[in-house]
């Protein structure tokens, strides 16, 4: 069954045929949440808020687009949200030594083998909109236009995004190289 | 050759072909979540979500609603919590209609009208008949329920077979019980207007002159 009946199976009111859209691409929104976040529990909300709001939103979905660019739109911006309020509650907390100290240690690795964690770890290191685009157009292997109508950014920043990305790639494995 | 925690480190390509490929298959090698995951997520949001999949007005309803609304509405109308065995008086100045049907004239041809007159303590009222009536009298407690006390008169004939008969008394303010005595005979009372319970004299309407007491 193709993704357009089972969304409109879906505005039917077919629970089950919500269930296999999730099925579908549950998976895929987990891999990309869980590796612009860095942490699997952060990325298995974001995903369920995601997947929440696409069903709120079903009815307003055109069925023109590709579901899966439209999931991931939202799945972009829910990402950006859960990156910003990590942020928020960085800075709260970062002047106090004691929390800083008994913290626990960043999550790193993301329970990938060891032939991949180091570039798992630099990509972790960039800059979350670069790194939004690089897994984008390597990972999930979109052209530009796609890229640009999932994050709402004209083509040329999203390539200068994957390019300076590419470069701190670089940068950092080539420096462990030295 | 690794890194900083001794893992095995991999040269990293110069050319974009390389890194996609790199990154790709960084990616492929993500763990997988468990078999249930998607499910449980799915069952999350519905849950969440009360079954609606839509926010037009009418998908966002849950099926089930329908049937509480459907007992919902039958109870009102079944008990009709509204009505009372003494209900709210008439105001003066107000029309009803009545249901019933005065030989073999529609619903439509039976409605009476109470009008204030101003500058006195009288009120008027009216009912409008089918024209077969020959006598119209009101009576109530303001006359002693006698049916030749207070006749009414035909107003006018008008175009569609129906008489309007009037009568004009004076009332004190209060509260005031009346009906309409058709050729000396049938008591008619309006089913629609408010009524009280029968004390004796059949069913009747009943009315309120302002400065009463309901």
């Amino acid at each position: 069954m193709t993704d357009a009946e089972l969304v409109a199976r879906t505005r039917a009111g077919d629970a089950d045929a919500f269930g296999a859209l999730v099925s579908r691409y549950y998976d895929a929104c987990r891999r990309f949440a869980y590796h612009m976040l860095g942490d699997r529990s952060d990325a298995d909300d974001v995903v369920q808020e995601t997947l929440m709001r696409a069903y709120r939103a079903i009815a307003r979905y055109d069925e023109r687009d590709q579901f899966r660019g439209w999931l991931f739109r939202i799945l972009t911006n829910q990402c950006r949200n859960a990156l910003t309020a990590r942020g928020r509650r960085t800075r709260r907390f970062v002047q106090d030594n004691v929390a800083l100290e008994q913290a626990h240690a960043p999550a790193i690795g993301l329970q990938l083998g060891a032939e991949h964690a180091s570039l798992a770890r630099a990509l972790a290191q960039l800059d979350a909109l670069q790194r939004e685009a690089i897994l984008l157009k390597y990972a999930e292997g979109l052209e530009y236009t796609e890229m640009a109508a999932i994050t709402g950014v004209g083509e040329s920043a999203l390539k200068m995004r994957v390019k300076r990305g590419s470069e701190k790639l670089r940068a950092m494995l080539g420096t462990r190289d030295e | 050759m690794s890194d900083d925690v001794g893992l095995e480190f991999i040269p990293f390509a110069d050319d974009d072909g390389a890194l996609a490929a790199q990154i790709a298959a960084m990616y492929a090698a993500t763990p997988p979540a468990d078999a249930d995951a998607a499910g449980r997520c799915a069952r999350a949001v519905l849950a969440q979500s009360m079954h609606a999949p839509t926010r037009a007005p009418f998908g966002a309803l849950h099926p089930a609603w329908w049937w509480g609304a459907a007992a919902a509405a039958l109870l009102v109308v079944a008990v009709r919590p509204w009505s009372t065995s003494t209900p709210a008086l008439q105001p003066v100045g107000t029309t009803a209609t009545t249901s019933v049907a005065m030989n073999g004239a529609s619903a439509a041809d039976v409605f009476g009208r109470v009008t204030p007159i101003s500058g006195s303590d009288a009120v008027r009222f009216d009912i409008t008949l089918p024209a077969n009536a020959n006598r119209v009298a009101i009576v109530g407690d303001f006359n002693g329920w006698d049916a030749s006390a207070t006749p009414m008169q035909a107003k006018r004939e008008s175009k569609n077979g129906r008489a309007t008969w009037s009568a004009q008394i004076a009332l004190a303010p209060g509260r005031h019980v009346y009906a309409f005595v058709i050729d000396g005979q049938r008591w008619l009372v309006d089913p629609l207007a408010p009524q009280v319970q029968d004390t004796g004299f059949g069913p009747s309407n009943a009315l309120m002159v302002d400065g009463g007491v309901q």
